[in-house]
């Protein structure tokens, strides 16, 4: 499985494993050398230190070329498990006396003492000329060569030999116990990484469902808040921002498919979309319904008598009469260029002859404003129709109140008329 | 033929009768180099003299070896200066006397010369220590015995160091 594959939670959570895996290995590896110089060195120090304690008592038995009490002493050092071999040279490099540990192999101690006699040899200063010893460590073996100095003057080396099992042991624990608090350590940060993860993904997983709820509701009123302040607080306010930006572009579109640009009424497409809706309502519950379609009277010859202009002031009055006029359940729709339509929910025949002639009057009444100072009237004739839906077919019905209308116009103007079943 | 084998023969007599002079002229010269050595673990009484004073009484194994050896050295911050005496008159005022007298009577006198005057008396001379003398020096097949009487080094005032006693056959009691 490919890394970029990986959800945002997995990234996060292999990221920092991986950085805290890094750095453990870079922190195990230091500590690891620190500890291996660091316990290297004091092997050496003990090692030094055991032939310098058993130099001391050397020195006398070598000046004394007592090689009893020699191999005495340094068969005393047998009580040091670790202690392969110790031998002592003297000045003119003959074995005075040697130590061989029983428990050693001899062929190897043997091989490690020719390796430690070469590495003696190619000193740079002849250990006789030393007044320090050597001290220095392979993989398998440690070793001191130290001069025996009597009287200012060095009578003869001492060479201690020991191995390095103690070392290996003490390391082998300690990567042990390194890989052991690793593994441990690398745990923890996974759990931690797999709890904290959420810090960084919560606000990306709210914004993609908030997303996901735009795209199946079209809900753009729907917006989103964190209590962070850093750049996901900014991300969600030009989230919010670019929202709203679409929310008040949807409506303005929303108004402009539904809305009449000169008189800001309903227009026809969705006066017919919402009486097919109070029609399937009402034919449903079996309620009334009304209709009413007024027409100015003579409007034709306002426009060629005034010109457009005022026929467009005239339109927006009589408009603004219908709105105010009419119940704020209707709906007022400009359907045609002098034609207006209002639907009154829930309205019996009586309701809605009420409601038509209270506009019809109103609009009778109005002294409409135009020029500089002057005004002139017009009135309108009004078909009306309601009852009990029959069919779901709205032509039906705006053909019986453009019926009723039409009697309207033929009878005078200026009235209401209802529609007659024939 | 006859020649080869008196060659042979001329040979392994010449081998078998130097052998022991080798080894007795080596164990004088480890002999010599340890009376020097000796001073480096031993602490004696102060003396006024401005010497460090080896005295060698009756016969001299070493011949030049110990003039030799000493001349220009120091010890305990004192030039060395060897003495060679015939009798214990003429030892006088010593740090350190080797004894190579072979009568015992004479022996016992010289080591109780050295006790009243707090010298370190040395010898190869068995049962030179039991008798008083304070370090008996033995070679046993070219390897080196100590022997030290503790008590008459106390006895003399002179403190031997623990490495040189931890070498040592010590005898702790009063031998005399």
């Amino acid at each position: 499985m490919k890394f970029s594959n990986l959800s945002i939670r997995l990234k996060l959570v292999v990221l920092l494993g991986a950085s805290a895996a890094i750095a453990l290995v870079i922190s195990a590896v230091m500590s690891l050398v620190l500890t291996f110089v660091s316990v290297r060195d004091e092997s050496l120090r003990h090692l030094q230190q055991t032939a310098d304690i058993a130099r001391d008592n050397l020195t006398a038995t070598l000046a004394f070329r007592d090689n009893a009490s020699a191999a005495r002493m340094l068969d005393s050092l047998s009580t040091n498990p670790r202690i392969l071999a110790a031998f002592i040279d003297d000045e003119d490099s003959q074995r005075f006396s040697e130590f061989v540990s029983p428990a050693s192999p001899a062929a190897q101690t043997m091989a490690y003492l020719a390796q430690v006699s070469a590495l003696a040899k190619n000193q740079h200063t002849p250990l006789f000329q030393r007044r320090e010893g050597i001290a220095s460590m392979t993989w398998s073996y440690m070793f001191t060569v130290n001069p025996i100095v009597f009287d200012g003057k060095t009578i003869g080396t001492l060479t201690i030999l020991s191995d390095n099992v103690d070392l290996k042991e003490r390391l082998s624990t300690y990567i042990v116990m390194q890989l052991l608090i690793s593994v441990l350590t690398l745990v923890i940060v996974v759990f931690i990484a797999f709890r904290l993860q959420g810090t960084f993904t919560a606000p990306i997983f709210q914004l993609i469902e908030a997303i996901r709820e735009i795209s199946q509701t079209k809900n753009y009123a729907v917006s989103v808040d964190t209590l962070q302040k850093d750049e996901f607080r900014t991300l969600y306010t030009h989230f919010n921002d670019m929202i709203a930006e679409i929310r008040d572009r949807d409506a303005m579109l929303s108004r402009l498919a539904t809305t009449d640009p000169l008189t800001g009424l309903a227009n026809r497409r969705h006066a017919m979309e919402v009486m097919q809706f109070m029609v399937s309502r009402a034919r449903r519950k079996q309620e009334s319904f009304g209709l009413v379609m007024f027409d100015i009277d003579h409007f034709k010859s306002i426009n060629d008598r005034y010109g457009h202009p005022v026929g467009d002031v005239v339109l927006k009055t009589v408009a603004g009469i219908l709105t105010h006029t009419a119940r704020e359940i209707d709906l007022v729709a400009r359907i045609g260029g002098e034609e207006f339509l209002v639907l009154c929910d829930k309205s019996d025949l009586q309701a809605t002859h009420l409601i038509a002639e209270r506009i019809r009057l109103a609009i009778e009444l109005a002294a409409i404003p135009y020029g500089e100072g002057n005004s002139l009237q017009v009135t309108t004739s009004g078909g009306v129709y309601a009852s009990v839906p029959d069919t779901e077919v709205l032509d039906v019905y705006l053909s019986r109140v453009d019926g009723a209308l039409y009697q309207a116009k033929e009878t005078g103007r200026n009235k209401i008329v209802n529609w007659e079943k024939a | 033929m006859t020649h080869k084998w008196f060659a042979l023969a001329v040979v392994l007599v010449a081998q078998l009768v130097a052998s022991p002079a080798q080894a007795s002229q080596e164990e004088n010269r480890l002999m010599a180099v340890f009376l020097g050595r000796f001073a480096s673990y031993i602490e004696l009484p102060d003396r006024a003299s401005k010497h460090f004073v080896i005295t060698l009484i009756d016969e001299n194994p070493f011949g030049s070896l110990l003039d030799d050896l000493y001349a220009g050295k120091v010890i305990g911050g004192k030039p060395v200066v060897i003495r060679y005496a015939t009798k214990v008159e003429d030892v006088g005022q010593s740090d350190m006397l080797f004894i190579t007298l072979v009568n015992p009577r004479s022996r016992q006198e010289a080591i109780d010369y050295g006790a009243r005057n707090s010298i370190l008396t040395i010898s190869t001379a068995t049962g030179f220590a039991e008798r008083g003398g304070i370090i008996q020096l033995d070679f046993v097949q070219q390897h080196t015995r100590i022997k030290i009487n503790h008590a008459a080094a106390v006895k003399s005032n002179i403190r031997i160091g623990a490495p040189l006693l931890s070498l040592a056959s010590v005898i702790r009691g009063d031998a005399q």
